[in-house]
């Protein structure tokens, strides 16, 4: 390492849009509770579940739970929903996300209202809660486990992807009917809470901008291939707030319009993060450390910045048979080629989709180090990251490394040894170069 | 041997004769948790081969491939193949019970394969379409399994299976009522080295067993002070080791709630005209807390809906406390436990909820609070 320490700075040129987000995480919370005032509708709700679009068609507000944990968490106000949790039995080494929510949802319980300062404004007690088997587990088992301290109907539905070794042709459509049998059954839940039908025109419009947005989202990480590094990782861990939390919606497609030109602004102008880019590395994956997001400026300071991430945006855009007409076949079928568009190279390759992905995103974006970021209590990012270093290993000779901590949990993070294992990366990286 | 000492010889020796009937020319098909139907593979004249971890030995190996906040009984299992303690197996079969089977697949796939690999899909949800899906899964695992024997099999031989199976299921359930005797006449750690015994070794062969254990026990004469009856629920335990603590400590364990105990066996499959439906919908119905009960009506009665079986149980089997040995890291079980111990306290049975670490070194250090709370139920007794 240098003979100076190193010390924390500020980004030193993130994008000016992505400081847009900061009101539109305070308007998800603002508006719920406004939609709750208004007798409107107001639900839980997982991101990713591939189910944003009708609940959007539905005229459904969506409370992102996991999305205030990660908020708490960036506040620095995650202990006392944390410590309420536990205290209630749940272990300190369950999903940190679960129980900042369920935490959260005791202590509103109790006191009878939003606890005191609850960052933005808290959440409001919702009108039900869609719980979903994409990404992990605990994202039905949460809202099964809530019913503890809330007394709303909860719908949880599963989100099926098959592994690499099958033979999609032989699996496609028995995957893609279960996965519309299952939207078909939140549909009619919907209904009965809402009290109205669903109106497939309205889910076709919310569909078209779902595309539209994440269509966006990644023609603007494909102008981040450019050298030196247009957009930080900071702005990534904002920017998806748009695609998950807003899919469906107006505001996302516009914000990514207005990103997509700053982003490309800064490309043809050759305006970096840096002053100078040394190292180009990828967030090979894993939950952010909402609590230290200051990390990816440390590293900054060292010349090495983030170009692109493995976390997200996992899919890029898919095309859907022509033949689909109905919406709810569409978004069975756009998740089933969402979850396999990697599966016949990686047959041919590594055997891995995620790996192929990675292997893509290195060659792609001229890519120096690898870093992975390890949750304690996060199974479903964190279990195969080792795996996966290993079988990129066999591919790539870039330098890869595990921090370890947890997504909001402050209790599992180390800053002397992040400090320690990232100056012994940054010599890797300069050995290298 | 008596048949009471065949299993525990089978306990303690749990590979062995899975490794025989290899040398004799059969193949072993290795598979995860009590959601694989093990009827498709007996079907094929497979030998199925539950995988189990081990307790007593320490994960040194693991380390390499799997992150150490992942459930260490699938770090333990897989420590034992990087060991060699696995290369009987001719077949690795994973479902996704749940975030940490479903990633080892890919690591056991990768690093340590059999000849066959496959990962089968196991729904999380029990309504619409569920049972559909998991039996078109199944019929793709069959489908994936006749190629690699080259032997298609018949829907007669899945029935002839399946009655097989539900014949072992009679027996096992036959054994489990006897522990409602006070004392039962058999401890909570020989009924756990039972069911170990039979996950290694064909099913017909545990049957007969099984049938000449019964009569074994139905002579044994008990008796002796009356002891707290305790109910386990938890994961997977699958060394005696921990129960017996428990039975140390004074107690006896009549009753339980996990996927290597009545879980594993308690329903029958139905046995009608369509053998793989009957399959899907069984092992479906297997109320593992990786699967979703989705919520009808008010709290008490989601938790009557979730845990009424358990209910059942506690009433039926005369307990007067409960244990839950949850293994560190596993999601469901962490997020199931406070509900499970809110129900049972309404019905007016303490628990004790315990986190471990699936070994030996850290269940001794349970010892202090099992006698803890052993001594608080003996006071109400």
């Amino acid at each position: 390492m240098g003979e100076k320490d190193q010390i924390k700075t500020t980004a030193v040129k993130g994008t000016q849009t992505a400081r847009l987000i900061r009101e539109m995480v305070k308007n998800i919370y603002r508006s719920a509770h406004e939609a709750k005032e208004q007798g409107k509708k107001v639900a839980y709700f997982m991101v990713a579940s591939q189910y944003d679009e009708i609940v959007r068609a539905m005229d459904v507000v969506p409370i992102p739970t996991e999305n205030y944990a990660g908020l708490c968490a960036a506040k620095r106000d995650m202990d006392r929903f944390l410590l309420k949790a536990e205290e209630d039995g749940y272990s300190q080494v369950l999903c940190s996300y679960a129980r900042i929510g369920l935490g959260f949802d005791s202590l509103r319980k109790e006191l009878g209202g939003i606890p005191e300062n609850a960052p933005d404004g808290g959440m409001p007690e919702p009108d039900m809660m869609l719980g979903s088997s994409a990404v992990c587990d605990p994202r039905f088992k949460w809202y099964q486990a809530a019913g503890r301290y809330l007394n709303v109907p909860t719908y949880s539905i599963d989100v099926v992807a098959p592994p690499v070794q099958a033979e999609l042709k032989e699996v496609r459509d028995y995957y893609i009917r279960y996965q519309e049998e299952q939207f078909r059954g939140l549909v009619e839940f919907l209904e009965r809470q809402t009290g109205k039908k669903l109106d497939e025109d309205r889910l076709w419009e919310t569909i078209k901008l779902g595309d539209e947005a994440w269509r966006l989202w990644y023609e603007i990480d494909r102008l981040r291939v450019a050298v030196p590094s247009p957009m930080p990782a900071q702005d990534h861990f904002s920017i998806m707030v748009a695609g998950h939390y807003y899919c469906g919606t107006e505001m996302a497609v516009n914000f990514y319009k207005q990103l997509y030109e700053e982003v490309k602004y800064k490309v043809e102008n050759g305006l970096g993060v840096i002053p100078e880019e040394k190292y180009r590395l990828l967030y090979g994956g894993g939950l952010p450390p909402w609590h230290t997001l200051w990390i990816f400026n440390y590293f900054e300071s060292f010349g090495a910045v983030f170009v692109i991430e493995n976390v997200y945006r996992g899919y890029d855009p898919v095309e859907v048979p022509s033949h689909v007409r109905d919406p709810i076949k569409y978004l069975a079928w756009r998740a089933f080629l969402r979850f396999t568009q990697r599966h016949e190279e990686a047959k041919k390759n590594s055997g891995h989709q995620v790996v192929e992905r990675l292997l893509k995103l290195i060659r792609d974006y001229k890519i120096d180090g690898v870093v992975f970021h390890a949750c304690r209590s996060c199974r479903a990012t964190t279990v195969g990251q080792i795996h996966m270093k290993n079988l990129l290993g066999r591919y790539t000779d870039v330098p890869m490394m595990q921090l370890v901590s947890d997504m909001v949990d402050l209790r599992d993070y180390s800053e002397a040894q992040w400090k320690a294992q990232i100056g012994a990366f940054i010599d890797a990286l300069k050995a290298r170069s | 041997m008596t048949a009471t000492e065949t299993l525990k010889h089978l306990y303690l020796h749990r590979e062995m004769r899975a490794k025989e009937l290899k040398e004799e020319g059969l193949k072993v098909v290795g598979y995860f948790c009590c959601l694989v139907p093990e009827e498709i593979f007996s079907a094929f004249g497979l030998v199925p081969f539950r995988l189990q971890g081990s307790q007593r030995d320490v994960i040194d190996r693991a380390d390499a491939y799997i992150e150490p906040m992942a459930c260490p009984f699938a770090r333990s299992c897989f420590n034992r193949a990087l060991k060699g303690e696995y290369d009987f197996l001719d077949a690795f079969v994973a479902p996704h019970s749940c975030d940490t089977i479903d990633r080892i697949y890919s690591i056991w796939f990768h690093n340590h394969p059999a000849d066959f690999n496959h990962l089968l899909n196991v729904p999380h949800m029990r309504e619409r379409g569920a049972v559909d899906f998991f039996r078109a899964e199944l019929a793709y695992l069959i489908k994936g399994l006749e190629e690699w024997t080259g032997r298609p099999i018949n829907e007669e031989k899945l029935r002839s299976a399946i009655h097989l199976s539900n014949r072992k299921r009679n027996l096992l359930r036959e054994l489990y009522e006897m522990r409602k005797h006070n004392p039962p006449p058999v401890s909570g750690a020989e009924v756990m080295e039972v069911m170990v015994a039979g996950m290694g070794l064909p099913v017909a062969e545990y049957v007969e067993l099984l049938e000449r254990y019964l009569e074994e026990v139905r002579w044994r004469k008990v008796g002796g002070p009356p002891e707290p009856r305790l109910f386990i629920w938890g994961n997977e335990i699958d060394d005696s080791a921990f129960i017996q603590l428990i039975e140390e400590s004074g107690a006896m364990v009549v009753m339980d709630d996990l996927c290597t105990g009545s879980r594993s066996f308690w329903h029958e499959v139905p046995e009608t005209a369509d053998p793989l439906m009957d399959i899907a919908q069984r092992y479906l119905s297997i109320p593992c807390p990786r699967s979703n009960f989705t919520l009808t009506g008010n709290r008490k009665q989601d938790l009557e809906n979730r845990f009424g079986y358990i209910g059942e149980f506690v009433e039926a089997w005369k307990v007067d406390g409960a244990i839950f040995y949850i293994i560190r890291y596993c999601d469901t079980c962490e997020l199931e436990g406070p509900d499970l111990r809110d129900y049972l306290k309404e019905k007016g049975i303490p628990v004790l909820m315990l986190e471990d670490d699936y070994s030996l070194v850290t269940i001794g250090q349970l010892r202090t609070r099992i006698q803890a709370f052993l001594e608080m139920i003996g006071e109400v007794v």
